[in-house]
């Protein structure tokens, strides 16, 4: 059968379609396409026709004529839409038309920027134009460093080695620097949150030496679809940004179809496993020939589906698993073999969702929600050939997320997809780059750090710490350490723990790191911790050394830390009352969260299955949070258990509600209620960033609460469960008899 | 006759202490020192000469150069980094007159201070044709040339830069392991330094001086430095009197490790001389080693055989021994009965019972079992 022959014979199957609660069909487009500019060099324009390329999409025009006019711009277009020549068209232009311009392109991972400096070499070789483009990470031989730094037009590399090498080593780049033309950011919508307001910093202080060596770069950015790319963009770069979305790449019809597990036991309200269904589904698209690409969530998801496809009969030789941890060198071949069309079908963690050229598959199966709108589409995007129609399927964990999905596809379909927010301003993140700006180059007197208005007051303070030296006009570093070795891009402190993996006696090894406000709640002694698909349990925690040491196990529970909160409100930034007499506050709150207990929870049906003891000290955070105070007029009217259950219930509402709308992940936000807030005396719902200083996030949901609360009640409403469970309020066994219900009441009176 | 350690001490002795404490009002000038001392105390330069230095460095030297043509310089830094906020805030340079050798030193007593550090040694780099340092290739230029960038000074250095540390650690790195300009001074040169300041501590005496302007321990920063421009000067004439006159060496390390290096320079004949006065003592066996290569590479295939041999009457590296001279008699002297008794004895001694049959030892009887087979098909005339 072919994909069409197959969508068909699936949508008159009841019973594949009894577990579908939603069928969306995309039709197809045609490309739209335009004369090459008459601008562009000749050379350039020999390669693209050889190539087949006769003409642009009409994004990629657009493209070139924002570059030729100086524009700042973001192009926005989905996977596999010619984006790339929507960079290098014009950076090669201005490298042929002047020799000495420079180009700096920065992709979030060292794979990717990879794999992108591979099709450049193949652009410029088949130009036959002496060009250089080089990679630059931390794998770089030290000999070939130095030819990168002289002699490479484009320096392909990553924001970490931006920050801790390049930046704080600016005079060994004097030529990048006075001749930077362009910098390229490609997959801006990865830069959200903390990742994100570090980048922004980092390109502050790279704007800061560009205008001492005298260059004044442009910006070419690129993104997924995401709610708000210029915005982000802007953010990002203290520019004004243009918005490029005019996509002309053709498209051929989509199927996007929902898939929810069968219920097995209507009373638990427990589902057939999501991994069984995907493996099914995939073996069915793998017996008819129909390339397919199965997203997985974990590596170790990754490595069961392969093996249990492997040994699938029809086609099974033509399987294969592609994750981190594999050899570049193996995981390369594996692109390789997908764009020849090798490999029937291929099963990945979301390593292949972001920009690595695999070719196009025909299908794509996710095993659960990949967490965002944009991922989901950037993972779908994958399967869809020009003149062919696609099929996407996902399929639903018992997640709540994933439940909450599944059951209102129209959320996936019609809202826009998710804001991308940073907070280039938290404190921490701010005070850390400014201590590497002034390292890179001595601030004189007046001059603003990108736009930060109280510049001064940084310089003043860290004079007072005896870190700057303020002479003459200008404070200089004045310390012997170096700023930059102290800040780690993906994480908001600097005070990280290192993982250790003591599995292996004779080798203990590093597996990561973990910020120390995150530590109490997933590295207290005994946590089962998941690391790249693995199970492992701490065995021990040494807060002051800062390590903590892992063992690898099986078992079939995960652990949820239960965080003793409290929370100081330390200032209000704005506030306004409802027309339900609830009072909405943003501000700057301090939190204190000691770990005394935690649960063990059964994996798939988050059955709770015991309880442990947790010593360790209490940690304060001081972040941005905003808050629901209750009015006495609607507190008054129930009972305290009932008020009680019911704010836990909306409490767990929210926690499931809010990371989809603010586009983050679970743990990057955290609520919390309080019946008597001390502040107050009233009952309260707090929502905060959990991360010190905040990333932006309780400041969206400030302005999006009304949003939040709607879909909250809406996930409470269409729950089919009787007295509760982990995808709406919470277990009964939590919630308190009648406490749904409550939940649902005082929600209402909220909206 | 006082030696070194003496002279270095009365060297120390001249320096007189000044009285007048370095005040900071508005930045002018940057403060600065001179010391002489009498050239004849560096006896050891008269060694000096664009071949010994070429010798001992691996690169060109003007032809012409002399004592007063090279400049010394070390700096002491805000911090250990190359990256651009490390600030040299005292530079020391050390070149000879017509009768002293002159110590400068320049030091900013604020960051304001630090362009008329820079200047001055812009200048002093821009006068002199060679420059010598220790590990200033990898610390003291970098970082010199980042604070030149920095404050639009243009280029650094454009003449020949000796870095003492890298020939220093091809000659005593055997011996000492070590070979911080500390180590090399007290072994070496016979220095020690009294009441020093740690290098380490530097950085933070500095930044204390900044806050409270107790100027006393950056006096000692200076001391630190002279005695670093001393011994720099005085490493630097040793070398070129080592290499001159080998034979004062003072152990058969030293010479074993020169030889290496003359090998490595083409001077092969001295390289020989090297390694036979360094064949004493535990040096002797790769020393003959070396010597048997040498003469193996310049086809004198009798003198290394008689190398050989000799090692083979005391009974040193036997299997070894025996397999070079296998493949001597092989492909060098085409005398393949005595190629075949060699491999044979070679085996021989492989076998014998005691010997731990590691995989490197079998793997080596599988070659030579090779060998074996292949050089009696030769004596039968059989072709390879």
């Amino acid at each position: 059968m072919n994909i069409d022959q197959l969508a068909a014979t699936l949508k008159r199957d009841p019973g594949f379609m009894e577990n579908v609660t939603a069928w969306e069909t995309i039709p197809s487009r045609e490309g739209q396409m335009v004369e090459f500019p008459v601008s562009m060099d000749a050379r350039m324009a020999e390669v693209l026709k050889k190539r087949g390329i006769e003409r642009l999409y009409t994004h990629q025009a657009s493209a070139w004529e924002a570059a030729a006019a100086g524009k700042d711009y973001v192009v926005v277009t989905p996977t596999a839409s010619g984006k790339t020549l929507c960079y290098n068209l014009p950076v090669l232009s201005a490298i042929l038309r002047d020799q000495d311009s420079r180009a700096l392109y920065l992709f979030p991972t060292k794979a990717l920027a990879l794999d992108q400096a591979g099709s450049l070499y193949e652009l410029i070789e088949a130009m036959d134009v002496d060009v250089k483009a080089y990679t630059y990470d931390g794998d770089t031989q030290a000999a070939a460093r130095k030819a990168v730094r002289q002699a490479g037009h484009i320096v392909v590399t990553n924001p970490d080695m931006m920050h801790a090498n390049i930046l704080p080593h600016h005079t060994k780049w004097v030529k990048l620097f006075e001749n930077l033309k362009y910098i390229v950011i490609d997959e801006i919508h990865m830069y959200r949150g903390v990742f994100g307001s570090h980048l922004a910093n980092v390109l502050r202080r790279l704007m800061r030496l560009c205008e001492f060596y005298g260059s004044s770069p442009r910006f070419i950015l690129c993104s997924a679809t995401i709610a708000n790319p210029a915005e982000l963009g802007e953010t990002l770069t203290g520019r004004h940004i243009d918005t490029i979305d005019n996509n002309g790449a053709p498209m051929g019809k989509k199927h996007f179809v929902f898939y929810n597990p069968p219920v097995v036991n209507k009373q638990l309200g427990i589902r057939k496993g999501a991994l069984n269904e995907t493996r099914a589904l995939a073996q069915k698209l793998l017996h008819n020939d129909i390339p397919t690409i199965v997203f997985a969530k974990s590596r170790i998801q990754v490595e069961v589906l392969t093996q249990s496809l492997k040994q699938s009969g029809k086609n099974s030789d033509a399987v294969r698993g592609y994750r981190g941890g594999y050899l570049p060198s193996e995981r390369r071949r594996i692109q390789q073999q997908l764009r020849a069309g090798e490999i029937k079908l291929v099963v990945s963690t979301n390593a292949l969702e972001l920009g690595v050229d695999i070719g196009s598959l025909t299908a794509c199966v996710l095993c659960g929600y990949p967490g965002t709108i944009a991922s989901t589409w950037q993972q779908a995007g994958r399967a869809g050939r020009r003149n062919e129609t696609a099929l996407t399927i996902l399929v639903a964990s018992s997640a709540p997320i994933d439940q909450y999905i599944v059951n209102h596809p129209e959320y996936f379909l019609k809202q826009s997809p998710e804001h991308a927010l940073l907070h280039p301003d938290n404190l921490y993140i701010l005070l850390s780059h400014v201590k590497c700006a002034a390292f890179e180059l001595p601030f004189e007197d007046g001059k603003q750090f990108g736009n930060v208005k109280d510049t001064a007051q940084f310089l003043e303070f860290l004079t007072e710490g005896g870190i700057l030296r303020h002479v003459g006009d200008r404070y200089h570093w004045s310390a012997e350490e170096f700023p930059a070795s102290e800040i780690n891009l993906r994480s908001a402190t600097t005070e990280n723990f290192v993982i250790v993996d003591i599995s292996d006696a004779a080798h203990h090894r590093v597996i990561g790191e973990m910020d120390r406000f995150t530590v109490p709640m997933l590295l207290h002694e005994n946590a089962i911790y998941l690391h790249g698909g693995n199970q492992y349990q701490v065995e021990k925690l040494d807060f002051d050394a800062c390590k903590a040491y892992i063992r690898s196990v099986d078992v079939d529970y995960y652990t949820d830390a239960d965080m003793n909160v409290s929370i100081g409100v330390l200032d209000e930034m704005k506030d306004q009352t409802l027309k339900s007499g609830v009072r909405l506050t943003l501000g700057e709150l301090k939190v204190t969260t000691i770990v005394k207990v935690f649960k063990k929870m059964k994996l798939d049906t988050h059955e709770n299955l015991g309880h442990g003891e947790v010593r360790l000290p209490e940690s304060n955070m001081h972040t941005q949070g905003m808050w629901w105070t209750l009015p006495d007029a609607i507190s008054s009217r129930y009972k305290n258990d009932e008020l009680q259950n019911a704010m836990m219930g909306i409490a767990n509402l929210l926690a499931i509600v809010a990371p989809i709308y603010l586009m983050c992940a679970p743990r990057d936000i955290k609520i919390v209620y309080q019946v008597k807030a001390p502040h107050t005396d009233k009952p309260t719902i707090f929502l905060y960033d959990q991360y010190p200083g905040g990333i932006g996030l309780s400041e969206k949901a400030y302005e999006m609460q009304e949003m939040l609360l709607e879909h909250a009640l809406s996930v409470v409403e269409n729950c089919g469960c009787e007295d509760g469970c982990p995808s709406c309020v919470g277990p009964m066994i939590d919630a308190g008899v009648r406490g749904k219900n409550a939940a649902k009441k005082i929600l209402g009176e909220l909206l | 006759m006082p030696g070194l350690k003496d002279k270095l001490r009365m060297i120390s002795a001249e320096q007189k202490a000044r009285d007048d404490i370095p005040k900071k009002e508005t930045a002018q000038d940057c403060y600065r020192t001179s010391e002489r001392y009498p050239a004849g105390f560096f006896a050891d330069a008269r060694h000096m000469s664009a071949d010994i230095l070429k010798e001992i460095y691996g690169f060109e030297f003007p032809a012409s150069v002399q004592m007063r043509d090279v400049l010394f310089l070390d700096t002491e830094t805000t911090g250990l980094s190359r990256g651009a906020g490390t600030v040299a805030f005292l530079a020391g340079v050390g070149y000879f007159t017509e009768q002293h050798f002159v110590i400068e030193q320049y030091l900013m007593r604020d960051y304001d201070e630090e362009s008329f550090v820079l200047r001055e040694i812009s200048r002093l780099l821009k006068a002199f044709p060679v420059l010598a340092t220790f590990n200033g290739k990898t610390f003291d230029m970098p970082v010199l040339s980042n604070r030149f960038l920095l404050n639009r000074f243009g280029d650094g250095f454009g003449g020949v830069h000796a870095d003492v540390l890298y020939p220093a650690r091809r000659i005593w790195k055997l011996r000492l392991f070590s070979c911080t300009l500390q180590t090399l001074e007290e072994s070496i040169l016979g220095v020690t330094r009294e009441d020093d300041l740690p290098g380490e501590l530097i950085p933070q005496t500095y930044f204390q001086y900044l806050k409270n302007r107790d100027f006393e321990p950056v006096r000692q920063i200076m001391v630190h430095n002279r005695q670093d421009i001393l011994s720099l000067a005085q490493l630097f004439f040793f070398l070129c009197r080592l290499h001159a006159k080998p034979e004062t060496a003072a152990a058969p390390e030293d010479l074993y490790s020169l030889a290496r290096t003359l090998n490595k320079r083409g001077e092969t004949e001295k390289a020989k001389k090297c390694y036979r006065m360094s064949a004493r003592g535990g040096l002797r066996k790769p020393a003959f080693h070396a010597l048997a290569q040498q003469e193996k590479r310049e086809g004198n295939a009798r003198r290394a055989v008689k190398l050989y041999t000799a090692m083979l009457s005391r009974k040193e590296d036997m299997a070894e021994v025996c397999v070079a001279l296998a493949k001597l008699y092989e492909h060098q002297l085409q005398n393949i009965p005595q190629a075949l008794f060699y491999t044979r004895q070679a085996l021989l001694i492989l076998s014998e019972p005691g010997l731990a049959a590691g995989e490197a030892v079998q793997s080596l009887k599988n070659t030579l079992q090779y060998r074996y087979a292949r050089l009696r098909r030769k004596i039968a005339g059989g072709s390879e």
